[in-house]
């Protein structure tokens, strides 16, 4: 289980079960923890739903009591191919 | 006098004065530093100088490394007891003196190039970028830096702009688009769908830093030599021809992509407040890493009073609008622009020789490039001392008429910043500003109607002051 963090204006935005475009950054210890990556993923309200759990912060740094699940279906690119 | 050539120097006349602290346990990037820092800015102690990074051995830390006149004046080569006036003047005689040229030294002597990474090796996590505050967007390597591009007239820029790490190729930074980079990237590079290159470096010598993010108008290079009295020695980047101080910590090379946003902050401020939205940024795609061994990573921790952002920005603004109203003729005593109001707050001594003469100075503030960035004007007169807060809160609070004094400007430009700010007017920048003119309305008759200020410097004939200063201590009060 990997634990992912997001940041929301309002939970709303985080519509259940649907395919969302987020993102999520690895609270893993370690030189990579809060490092983003960009994901196609489902993410449910309850923390035991998906494999990976899913901490969510306000847009001014707030935390959210309540701990999501998230399944990430698919990695996305950031930055367009010709640039690499 | 000859400025720093790089933190290391900084270092060791900070120590000789008092102002920084060494320290040797080991500390956590992730919050503990940044803990450090703040706690420092607010009992605007020594600047901690951090050896040994948890997970990163090989790097150090110099936080809050200009967060007070002290240092300031030290940075300067001058006394670090001088008075702020003091500095000022020195500041202002030092930038408008002749330019100095920096030079260009052949990469051997480049201490910045004694570690570089490139290509499959380039990894931004490889740098210890902290946490600075819980609840910030990402982690910030960029705090206390200058990002150096092509300028808006297509000359070169060094400005301290803001970077968080996305990932381990990508930072993201906010640029404001009035700033010169956001001009020449929005102007030029965007336009033409070309990626711009920059290189950011992280612990630029201290007066590079301080010319970076000053908002003058003479080149950033020149205008780190004329602070430092000698030339800044400049190398060429790895992957780009941009050139940078040789003797930095630590160069970060790339590109700024065009037509590519992510994700930046939400941070701690200048203000004292998480305030501007997270939003989509420009986004620095990093092909190269150029580092000295046992680099020093600098750290300014915004929050609420003193830090960099409001120290040296009040300071450096303030003396620009100063020269601003001198070059178009207005007699005034100074300018002043206390660090307390996170730079918020002009105020303006004037000897007030024709009617509306505020009026005239709040206009050139507000009007000039550098308005965005305050929205208070407190005009006095010549008898006020701008250094002296009592003074001109007696005067403000005194002498301001509520109907017929404060001028309320509308539709100013503003920024994502400000606090008071509704999210709608933060999002398109929309500000509003104000003048208080504290100066006596020139029609009011002297004797009658202008009331007389009552203090041992006014009401007393010259020789009672002279005879209870001379018998002070005498009367039993300790010496100051
Ligand atoms: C610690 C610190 C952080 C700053 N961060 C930002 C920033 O993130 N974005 C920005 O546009 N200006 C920022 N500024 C202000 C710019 O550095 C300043 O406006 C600089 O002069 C660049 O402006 P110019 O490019 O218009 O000359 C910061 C200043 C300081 C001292």
């Amino acid at each position: 289980m990997r634990v992912w963090e997001v940041f929301v204006n309002d939970l709303s935005e985080l519509r259940e079960d649907e395919e969302l475009d987020l993102s999520i950054r690895t609270l893993e210890p370690g030189i990579y923890k809060y490092t983003y990556k960009r994901v196609r993923a489902r993410v449910s309200s309850s923390p035991d739903t998906y494999p990976d759990r899913l901490h969510v912060r306000f847009g001014r740094g707030q935390p959210c009591d309540q701990t999501f699940s998230i399944q990430i279906v698919e990695e996305l690119n950031v930055i367009p191919a010709k640039y690499l | 006098m000859k400025g720093h050539r790089d933190n290391r120097e900084y270092v060791a006349d900070l120590e000789r004065h008092g102002d920084a602290v060494r320290i040797t346990q080991e500390v956590d990037w992730d919050l503990e530093a940044g803990a450090i820092v703040r706690r420092v800015c607010e009992l605007k102690a020594p600047a901690p100088f951090m050896e040994r990074i948890k997970d990163y051995p090989g790097f150090r830390y110099l936080g809050a490394p200009l967060a007070t006149y002290r240092r300031l004046a030290i940075s300067l080569g001058m006394d670090p007891r001088s008075s702020v006036p003091d500095i000022a003047e020195e500041y202002l005689k030092r930038t408008t003196s002749e330019p100095i040229a920096p030079v260009v030294v052949d990469r051997r002597e480049a201490p910045c190039k004694q570690n570089i990474l490139l290509g499959d090796e380039v990894d931004l996590c490889k740098l210890p970028a902290p946490l600075v505050h819980d609840g910030d967007g990402g982690r910030y390597i960029g705090t206390w830096h200058a990002v150096i591009t092509e300028g808006a007239e297509g000359d070169v820029n060094w400005g301290m702009y803001r970077l968080m790490l996305y990932d381990s190729r990508l930072m993201v930074g906010a640029v404001f688009p009035f700033s010169d980079l956001g001009k020449a990237f929005h102007q030029r590079y965007e336009p033409r769908g070309e990626p711009m290159p920059f290189a950011a470096v992280i612990g630029p010598p201290p007066l590079a830093a301080v010319a970076a993010c000053a908002p003058s108008p003479i080149p950033e290079p020149e205008l780190t030599g004329m602070l430092m009295g000698a030339p800044i020695e400049l190398v060429k980047c790895e992957t780009n021809d941009l050139l940078v101080p040789a003797h930095s910590e630590v160069v970060i090379e790339g590109v700024i992509l065009p037509n590519v946003r992510v994700e930046e902050g939400p941070f701690g401020e200048y203000t004292g407040y998480r305030t501007s939205p997270r939003d989509k940024r420009l986004t620095f795609l990093v092909k190269a890493i150029t580092f000295r061994d046992d680099a020093i990573v600098t750290i300014s921790n915004m929050g609420v009073p003193t830090d960099e952002g409001q120290l040296l920005r009040s300071f450096s603004l303030g003396l620009e609008l100063d020269k601003l109203l001198r070059s178009q003729g207005i007699p005034i005593t100074g300018v002043y622009m206390p660090p307390e109001s996170t730079h918020h707050m002009m105020i303006v001594g004037v000897k007030p020789i024709y009617s509306n003469i505020a009026t005239q100075i709040a206009n050139l503030a507000f009007g000039s490039k550098l308005g965005p960035w305050f929205h208070m004007v407190v005009v006095v007169d010549d008898t006020i001392d701008i250094y002296n807060w009592d003074e001109v809160f007696h005067a403000l609070c005194t002498r301001c008429h509520p109907v017929r004094d404060i001028r309320v400007y509308e539709h100013a430009v503003g920024t994502a910043l400000y606090p008071f700010l509704s999210a709608h007017e933060r999002k398109y920048a929309k500000g509003a500003q104000v003048l208080f003119d504290c100066t006596w309305p020139l029609d009011w008759d002297p004797l009658n109607e202008v009331p007389r200020l009552v203090a041992f410097r006014s009401v007393y004939p010259k020789e009672i002051q002279e005879k209870v200063l001379a018998n002070w201590e005498a009367y039993g009060f300790p010496t100051e």
